[in-house]
Formats: C-alpha cells, structure tokens, sequence
C-alpha cells in the first residue's frame, strides 16, 4: 500500500488532486481510498487529503500519519507546521516550487522533488494567473517522480472526471511529468519526525468550558493569503461596503472615514474587491 | 453494475436516485451538503424526476417529507449534528405516523465547542424517536443499505422511518470503489411505493390529532411491535437483496473471527474496517481475538449478542460518544441486552474516536490489551492524549 497525503489551502484543489489520483489509480486496476481533512472550512486555510492506493480493499479507515509521499500544493506551507511530520527516511516530499529541489526545506534523508506547476498551470491558462489551478500538473509530476500512478491513466482519469479543460489539464499533466526534478536523500541517518504524545488532564491544560482564552483578534488569519487587497482610495466613495463585509473584520475606518486594511487579519479572500461598488479595490498576489 | 470511485455522501444520493424517490426536501449543513447537491443536480438534468423543496430549515425539511410520505410518495431528506438536534421534534412525528421516511444522517459531533468531526453523539441522542437505525461502514454499504430501508420501512408488517448513518469525512468525503446496480436491478427489488396513502387530497381528515390515554398507549404500543418486526423483515430483504447483487451485509450483528474467541469488541461505522486488521494482527500474535459490529442499532439485536456473549467471557464495546450516563449508549445497551440473558460476559466500554478523532489500529490494540488485562475497567476513555503525528497543517 502507498499512502500519500496532500497539503494545500482551501481552494487551490488539495482533495481534488487527491480524489482524481484515487480515480486514476482505480483505472490503473488499483484499489484507493482518498479523503480530506478540513480544519477550518474557509478559502486560503490550510486543507490536507489522504490518498491511499491498494491492491485490495484498503483496511485502514484513518488519518495518515506516516505517508510514503507527501505533496505540497503551495511552497508557503513548508513554513506552516505539520508538513513534513511522520515522513520517514527515503520518503518522497513533492513540492510546486521554482526551487531547485536541493534546496528545498527538508530534512536530508528524504527524496526531494520539485515542478513548477504554477507556470505550468498558467502557461495552460489554468485558473487565473492570480489563482492558478495547478493540480492536474502536480500529479503529472508525482506519477513521473513516484511510479505511484501512469500518466495515461492520469490523463484518462482527468478526460473524465475534469469538467473544465480537460484538454489544457492534460498537457498541464504532460508537461510536470516531463518537468518534475528529483534531488535524491542525502543521508538516511535521522528517525522520522514524530512529536511525543501529550496527555491533557482536565483543569490543568483546558480551560472551564470550550473557552478561547485568547482574542481572535490574535489569530494570524494573514498566514492563509495568497492574494492581498489593495483600495485606490482616490476613487474610493466612503460607502463602507467592504468594512461591512469583510468576513474577518480586517478593514478598520479611519477618522476621514476610509477603509485601511489591517493586513495581520487579511485572508485575501477577495470578498471586499467584489462588493467594492465602483471596483476601487484590486486583488494583487502576494511576493 | 457499474464500478464507480465515489464519496459516502454521493452513495446516499445515487441510493436515492436509484429508489426513485418522488419528493426530496433538504436543507444543507456540513458535511451532508455533497448528498443534496448531487440530488439537486440529479433531479434539475431529468435523471431523477423529483420533486426538490428547499426549504428554510432542517425542521420544515423533515416536515415536508413526513407530510409528503402520509400521502404516499417515497421520500428522501438528510442531515448531519445540529440540523439533526432541531429535527428532534419530527423525528417523533415520523415514528408516530408512521411514514416511511428514509434519511441519510453523516454523524458529525454536537456543539459546543464547535466541530465538523465524526462523532455519533447526534444520531444516538434519537435513539429513542422510533426510528429504525442503521450504522454503515463503507460507502457500498452506505448505498446498499439505503435501497434495503425503503423495502424494510415501507413494509406493511414495519412502517417506521429508517436513517442510515456514516461518519463524518470517514466515509461522508471519502472516495473508494462502489458497485452501482443498474435501475433494473433496483426497481424489481424495490418496486414503487404502494400508494397506501394515509391522507387523500379532497378527502378531509386529520393526522396525529387528539387521543385520550387509551388510544394513545394502544399507538405506542403499535410502534414498539412494529420495532420488533423489523428484524424479521431485514432477514427477508437481506436475503433478497443477496440473491440479486451477490452482496450480503450480514444482518444486524455481522461478525468477524468470534468462533473460539475469548474477547470481543463490539464495533460501530469505520472503526470496524480497521478493527478487523487489529483483529487479524493479533490472531497471528496468537490471541483469541474476535469482532462484531453494531450495524443495526435500532430495533437493538439482542438475540444476537445473545447468542454471541454464549461463548464469549469479555466484550468490549467502542462508543463513539459518550451520554453522560454510567457508561457509553453502546455499551449500557448491550449491558441491557445481556443481563436478562444466560450468558453475562464481563462488559468495558471504551470511548474512543469522538469529535473526529482517528481511531487507529494502535488505539484498537490497546483496547483488547485492557480488555485482556486483570481488571478492564466500565469505562476508558481511550484518546485523551495528543496524537503522536499531527497532519492537520
Ligand atoms: S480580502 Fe478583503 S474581505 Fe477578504 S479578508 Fe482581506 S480585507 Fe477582508
Ligand atoms: S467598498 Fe470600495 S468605495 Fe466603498 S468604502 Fe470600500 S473601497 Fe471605498
């Protein structure tokens, strides 16, 4: 059994990936199961899939916490924690990145690879160039990277199951197959990352009832942008519709009355540019 | 039959289709929204000729089906947690009239604190509303099971609402292989609903009005008999459904490896799939180790876990929620079952996998450890310590 787990953000395709890795593998004769796991359910929070493939019926019906290959939809997510966790030695990381995959942020004994699937994606005109759909071309690169699944099986699975594009989805697919680079495990000398067990006692380390000691106002929805809004004030009315909006509240009035977004709560869902009346408010991606 | 990967959730709203259902009434809420939207979609491109009410609340959606069901139609809903919570009220209903509504419930745990994890705590706190309950553990059985509610409901001899259960994201998102049988095979399993309608339009009368208390324990006294009859009629339409499609899904009380075993854990839903490794790892390691999973939890089976606790000396039972009572509902339910029997086998329960919580082959092992060991005791609270590897990013 192969167990793959996908990191990527709430609307960057993390469990369609997975779940057109699952169809794929099923038209390659295999047995998948593929699920996600949502923490919180918003566009730009940090979303994980697990894919299993078989021979027979998978009989595990859990979360998977020692995956063979993990795939990283977003390089910023190398940043956030909990990526690399229960990779072992010989593992293979996967990541849409422009980045050699030397230099990649890993641990030595693990097989790095990288595509850059965001061009690829773009150059297909996947998604937008703001919010390109780079999926198809990930899994190009892990069938070339891993043998986990065939490319025709990769391209029949997306003639299917892809309801936009196929044709452009396939040569994004194409193209990672034959652009994914490889940099081998340096050394297998580290045990796999696995954080001790902890055990909570009531009182000690929860609070009274399911109370968050701390003020939302401290929670860095800002680490799930990938796009940032940016208001041309000189054509900006004062109606106040993007402060309404704003499902975080991170747009403050200032004393003239105009909007001043507080970038530490920006999630850059991009809600204010859509409700802005005279369209004063551009979505511009993040460095 | 068609082979298709597909999600627990979008089981349900095949097994719908399937059973041609006539009037679908819903409202969404995570993680059951991926049913009706499939339905929704089935019914607007002519696939499922259906009436689809969206209406403003889980309460007027189980309203809606429960009056549409009285005038004879076969009909669909589903729900998951809170919209279950604000259900309660019909749920009763349903069961009183006798409506043969079948609904699909994803078991979400109940808030507070706020959570989408599978947790059964929203479908056993209806336990007691009159509906036949049915707990699955893969996403064919999810498909299966819908088709045999609605010739077990809508059986002269039954008449009771039917849910049929699966976990949060264990099931409800997950993608694996299901055999679909074609419209054929469905409909000469499950012909249309015979319109044995209560109420007829043009003919005025009333439903569930006013009983003095004679009438009344006689109609509850109704409901309890016709639970009864629902096991019977499960053996029939197992048997039936068997024949057709070659799949049969072992009755109320399916077991695994119990012959000469000495313990049991009693399982429920997804934790069984992964039970059955454990049980296999430690038959190899030598133990005499067994399964049996609740699959049917209303009407309870208490013969067969009679019959199972005969040669049994510990069972231990997997709750995945706890009620607040001495122990889990599981296991005061098969505590109940047992004591007027023959054989009582020593009973622990052990609460594990609630709020979403993985339940792993480890946590499994451990359990028929505690089981094994000198004094299991009524209840362990398994997964109070932090996972060792934490993928949620
Ligand atoms: S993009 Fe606009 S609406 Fe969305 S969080 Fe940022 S400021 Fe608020
Ligand atoms: S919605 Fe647009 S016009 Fe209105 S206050 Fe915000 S930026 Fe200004």
């Amino acid at each position: 059994m192969i167990e793959i787990r996908f990191h990527g953000r709430g609307g960057q395709g993390a469990v369609v990936a997975s779940e057109l890795l699952a169809q794929a593998a099923f038209l390659d004769g295999k047995h998948p199961q593929s699920f996600p796991f949502f923490g919180v359910e918003r566009r730009g929070a940090p979303v994980t899939a697990f894919c299993r493939l078989d021979d027979r019926a998978v009989r595990l019906r859990t979360s998977i916490t020692r995956p063979d290959i993990v795939v990283v939809l977003e390089p910023g997510l190398l940043r956030a924690g909990g990526v690399m966790d229960g990779l072992p030695p010989g593992g293979l990381l996967l990541v849409n990145s422009r980045d050699d995959p030397a230099r990649l942020p890993a641990p030595p004994e693990v097989r790095r690879a990288s595509v850059d699937a965001t061009a690829i994606a773009v150059a297909h005109g996947l998604g937008t160039p703001m919010l390109p759909i780079v999926n198809t071309a990930v899994l190009g690169a892990l069938a070339a990277a891993s043998g986990a699944v065939r490319l025709d099986a990769l391209e029949r699975a997306i003639d299917r199951f892809v309801p936009a594009r196929p044709a452009q989805n396939r040569a994004a697919a194409r193209d990672g197959f034959g652009a994914v680079r490889l940099a081998p495990a340096e050394v297998a000398v580290r045990a796999p990352p696995v954080r001790a067990g902890r055990t909570l006692r009531a009182g000690l380390e929860l609070p009274d009832g399911p109370l968050a000691v701390v003020s939302s106002a401290t929670i860095a929805t800002s680490a799930w942008r990938t796009m940032r809004p940016e208001i041309d004030l000189g054509r900006c009315t004062r109606c106040n519709f993007c402060w309404k909006f704003c499902p975080d509240d991170a747009i403050e009035l200032n004393a003239e009355g105009y909007p001043v977004v507080r970038l530490e709560h920006c999630k850059g869902c991009g809600i204010c540019a859509v409700e802005c009346p005279p369209g004063t408010i551009a979505m511009v991606a993040e460095g | 039959m068609a082979q298709i990967v597909m999600s627990g959730n979008h089981a349900q709203s095949y097994a719908a289709m399937l059973a041609r259902v006539q009037v679908i009434a819903a409202y969404p809420i995570t993680p059951q929204t991926t049913i009706v939207e499939k339905l929704a979609e089935f019914v607007a491109d002519g696939r499922l000729p259906a009436h689809y009410l969206q209406v403003e609340s889980e309460h007027s959606a189980l309203q809606s089906v429960v009056s549409a069901s009285a005038l004879g139609a076969r009909t669909y809903t589903a729900t998951s947690s809170q919209g279950l919570l604000l259900m309660h009220e019909l749920l009763h209903w349903a069961a009183g009239l006798r409506v043969p509504v079948v609904m699909g419930v994803v078991n979400r745990a109940v808030a507070p604190p706020w959570s989408i994890g599978a947790d059964y705590s929203d479908t056993i706190a209806q336990r007691d509303t009159g509906w036949i309950q049915f707990y699955a553990e893969s996403n064919q059985e999810v498909l299966d099971t819908v088709l045999q509610c609605y010739r077990i409901a809508e059986d002269p001899a039954v008449r009771l609402p039917a849910m049929v259960t699966e976990d949060a994201f264990y099931l409800s998102h997950t993608v694996e292989p299901v055999d679909v049988p074609s419209s054929e095979l469905v409909d000469a399993f499950l012909p249309a609903r015979e319109a044995r309608a209560v109420l007829v339009p043009g003919v005025p009368a009333r439903l569930g009005s006013f009983t003095g208390p004679v009438e009344y324990v006689g109609f509850r006294h109704d409901v309890a008999r016709a639970m009864d009859r629902v096991l019977p009629t499960l053996a029939a339409v197992e048997e039936d459904f068997a024949r057709r499609t070659g799949r049969d899904h072992g009755g109320p009380l399916p077991t695994y490896r119990t012959e000469d075993a000495d313990a049991v854990l009693v399982t429920m839903g997804t934790a069984t799939t992964t039970a059955r490794a454990v049980v296999d790892r430690l038959r190899e390691e030598g133990h005499r180790v067994g399964l049996a999973k609740l699959r049917l939890f209303r009407p309870f089976p208490v013969e067969a876990l009679r019959s199972l606790a005969a040669s049994v000396d510990r069972i231990g039972v997997l709750d995945r929620s706890f009620t607040f009572g001495p122990t889990g509902a599981a296991a005061a339910e098969v505590r109940s079952a047992l004591y007027a029997g023959s054989a009582r086998p020593l009973v622990a329960d052990f609460v594990a996998g609630i709020g979403g919580r993985d339940i792993t082959p480890d946590l499994i092992a451990r359990m028929y450890a505690v089981l094994d060991g000198p004094e299991p005791p009524d209840v362990t609270w398994m997964d109070l310590a932090a996972p060792e590897a934490r993928a949620d990013g």
